[in-house]
């Protein structure tokens, strides 16, 4: 069965996704990108070009480049806003027949849906090319406000391509879609689509199987590129104060600007302040001029604020004319790039006073949408296949007090996860395995799911015996924690029910926490493991006395000097006595001072150590590895803060 | 009696077949779900190939915007020294697999960008075709393009097209 492509067809750009494994996703084109000017045209060597190949030909070649046809498709000739465009369009248009509208490329005449059908025609080319299969069905996205002329004009279109429209769908529906929430029953949802070209709003009303347009509205010129204008005509009237010289007919210098400003606004979005940095933008008499000014949100707020305005009343009089209240409304969902602008969603969100939908990419989210409804429509979305997923993570105390997590939040379950831990001190013959939920750093911050212990270990020194810790939750959210020790097999487990049955309040509680904490809980996680480093040396060092510096030291262990030996001793005393303290300075130098220490004896230990018996002639033996000590992956045979 | 046995194994008929089909279903999902999930691994791994050949294109177009300025700069400036800056920053573009597209006679859009077009007055500008097919190019004038912004290819794709302005 071939996958049913999701295309919006935009006025001026167009997007295609498809569904893959349940989920929806983007299918770039052959040039790269993942949208596609919605552009025609035929070129001076009556080649036709589709998409950015189009549109970067544009200037050379204006009457044979189709662009907004979108603003024509299933229109008549004689209708208001045809013949406003007709002012505007570079290229030729006439009455065609049954009052519908031709259109001249290159010496001959087009309907708009021939237009638009090579638009899809490039974008099913392309899917097929990154997919390897043919694609024959689509789904095709519409304005709410497009009447049935003009629906039945798109899926013309469609069929022009050599594409079975399964399904035209309403854009803002498909953004409804993308977000889920054709779930939410009885909702009224408010869509905000600031594209490039075009401002439309559309309230929805969720009944029980289906999506009802309750009223839409708008402005078909306003758009992201009036924005982009009132930013270049800024930079031409500072250019002309600072330097003298006017800009405003050089297209080249334009041009550059045009950069400047699309790069400035982006830039605004995430930031308060930029450099606008345009050097050798002209010359006079004089010599070259450059651009350069320092360009803040809040005066890109004051060039545009009247445009944001003037959307934000268009919204008011559409949610007005659907007979709910600003109130009623129960979502608000963000599509069109300009929407990523703060000033914008500060004004939707002060309207609605509440948060809008606006995570997933609003260039995208149209287009995702209609993947989604050809997923269902092809039973690939299955809603009695919704996996879960946790809310927190899961993990278990290790040495200090620390949670290490097993299980990071957000995992979809059914999971497993498996890691093996070791003992914190020699000799330590049970292990106490803590299971814990939450995002903060140490363990007693978080909530304690269920506690058991391991013993039978059998005596070895610390980091040497290996107990492995599984996690496992399955598709009804029961976790089994188990732990075995390896060398014995003996096997200790936990099964923890509702593990994810924290209630919403809970889970908000404990990310926020979380949250608030960060730094602090950063800190604390620090100070454990500066305290552990300082007694893994502790231990090490020792051992290393111990092994290499008793007079029953084994046959072939180096011998330590014994100036060398009361060096490490008063270090490892000074080092314990810090540790009883909190300075975490005093503790690190202590530690820096034992370490450099133990590195010199150590390394004069190696010199005089013998080649391993597998060495090759003239390579020097390497002692034997033992496992290391790791404080992040010990367990303790006890909870310290019990 | 009979009868009730009779009722009985038709029951359990009944229900063997209802478990047999949801079992036949459960199977088929589990299998699409498996076949789903290896597929989306491979693309996933083209995918991942094409990533990492292009990780580094949005660090390299800012770069070249950088270049972009050094060359203006080595125009209005002649200056060894800023000779020698661009074309290690040329070489480093190299290394990356990022060339510099050359502009030929042609305007062709799957490499340039057209920006402006000039129209040169008749005595300036020169008037293509010869004797022989004179009528069919009738005042059709040669086109010349000029870079105005230099284009670049990684590894074979354009990341930026060269903007031409073109003369008439």
């Amino acid at each position: 069965m071939s996958k049913i492509l999701g295309i919006d067809l935009g006025t001026t750009n167009s997007a295609m996704a498809i569904v893959e494994v349940g989920q929806p996703r983007i299918l770039e084109n052959k040039e790269g990108m993942r949208t596609t000017p919605s552009v025609a045209a035929i070129g001076k060597n009556g080649e036709r070009y589709v998409g950015v190949t189009a549109k970067r030909q544009a200037v050379t070649n204006p009457k044979d480049t189709i662009f907004s046809a979108k603003r024509l498709i299933g229109r008549r000739f004689s209708d208001t806003e045809v013949q406003h465009d007709k002012k505007l369009l570079p290229y030729e248009i006439k009455e065609g027949p049954n009052n519908g509208i031709d259109i001249k490329m290159a010496d001959k005449w087009y309907r708009p849906a021939e237009i638009s059908a090579m638009v899809l025609q490039k974008l099913k080319n392309d899917a097929e090319d990154r997919l390897g299969e043919k694609i024959t069905e689509a789904i095709i996205t519409v304005p709410a406000y497009f009447d049935d002329a003009q629906r039945k004009a798109t899926k013309d279109a469609g069929e022009i391509a050599g594409l079975n429209v399964k399904r035209v769908i309403n854009e803002p529906t498909a953004a409804a879609l993308a977000y889920g929430l054709d779930k939410k029953k009885d909702e009224k949802i408010v869509v905000y689509d600031f594209g490039g070209g075009t401002f439309d709003i559309s309230v929805l009303e969720i009944g029980d199987d289906t999506i009802e347009v309750k009223s839409t509205g708008g402005d078909t010129h306003l758009g992201g590129d009036d924005i982009d204008q009132k930013i270049i005509s800024y930079f031409v009237e500072e250019f002309k104060k600072e330097s003298g010289v006017d800009i405003a007919k050089d297209q080249l210098a334009l041009q550059r600007l045009k950069d400047a400003a699309e790069k400035a606004k982006h830039e605004l979005s995430s930031t308060l302040q930029t450099e606008v940095n345009v050097p050798f933008l002209t010359a006079d008499t004089s010599g070259a001029k450059h651009f350069n000014i320092s360009f803040s949100r809040a005066k890109l707020e004051e060039l545009v604020g009247d445009l944001i305005n003037k959307s934000i009343e268009l919204t008011k009089k559409t949610v007005d004319e659907s007979g709910f209240k600003l109130s009623d409304i129960n979502e608000v969902v963000m599509v069109g790039g300009q929407t990523r602008m703060p000033l914008i969603v500060e004004g939707v969100k002060k309207l609605f006073g509440k948060e809008p939908h606006k995570d997933i990419n609003p260039d995208e989210v149209v287009a995702l949408g209609a993947a989604i409804q050809g997923g269902i429509m092809q039973g690939e979305i299955r809603d009695v296949l919704l996996l879960d997923v946790t809310p927190l993570s899961l993990g278990i105390e290790t040495l200090g007090g620390v949670l290490t997590k097993m299980i990071e939040k957000n995992t979809t379950v059914p999971t497993s996860k498996t890691q093996t831990f070791s003992t914190a001190a020699d000799n330590q013959p049970a292990v106490e395995i803590h299971v814990l939920q939450g995002e903060r750093a140490m363990a007693h911050d978080n909530k304690t799911l269920g506690k058991f212990i391991l013993d039978g270990i059998p005596p070895a020194p610390r980091g040497v015996p290996q107990v492995e810790v599984s996690f496992d939750i399955d598709a009804n959210g029961i976790l089994n924690v188990k732990a075995k020790d390896k060398a014995t097999n003996k096997e200790q487990s936990v099964r923890i029910e509702g593990s994810s049955g924290l209630t919403d309040e809970e889970k908000k509680r404990m990310t926020a926490d979380a949250e608030k904490f960060a730094a602090e809980d950063v800190k604390k996680k620090e100070a454990v493991e500066i305290k552990n480093l300082g007694e893994t040396l502790i231990y090490t060092t020792e051992k290393m006395v111990k092994e290499n510096g008793a007079p029953d030291a084994p046959a072939g262990a180096g011998k330590i000097k014994e100036e060398d030996k009361e060096e490490l001793k008063v270090k490892s005393e000074k080092l314990k006595e810090e540790l009883k303290g909190d300075n975490l300075e005093e503790i690190k130098k202590a530690t820096e001072e034992l370490s450099k220490a133990a590195q010199r004896v150590g390394g004069e230990l190696y010199k005089q150590s013998p080649p391993s018996p597998g060495a090759t002639a003239g390579e020097a033996g390497e002692p034997k590895q033992e496992p290391q000590p790791n404080p992040e992956n010990e367990i303790p045979e006890e909870d310290p803060h019990k | 009696m009979a009868e009730e046995q009779n009722q009985n194994i038709t029951n359990n008929s009944e229900e063997l077949d209802r478990c047999q089909q949801e079992r036949e279903e459960y199977l088929n999902n589990w299998k699409k779900e498996r076949a789903d999930f290896l597929n989306y691994k491979k693309d996933e791994v083209k995918r991942l190939e094409e990533f990492v050949r292009f990780a580094n294109e949005a660090v390299i177009l800012e770069v070249i915007e950088v270049i972009d300025d050094l060359e203006r700069a080595t125009k209005e400036v002649k200056n060894e020294g800023l000779d020698q800056v661009l074309k290690k920053f040329q070489d480093l573009l190299k290394r990356y697999g990022v060339e510099r597209i050359e502009v030929k006679d042609a305007f062709d859009p799957l490499l340039h960008e057209a920006v402006t077009t000039e129209i040169l007055a008749p005595e300036q500008s020169t008037v293509r075709g010869t004797a022989q097919n004179e009528s069919e190019n009738v005042g059709e004038k040669e086109e010349k393009l000029e870079e105005v912004r230099a284009g670049y290819t990684m590894h074979g794709q354009v990341i930026r097209p060269t903007r031409i302005k073109i003369i008439k």
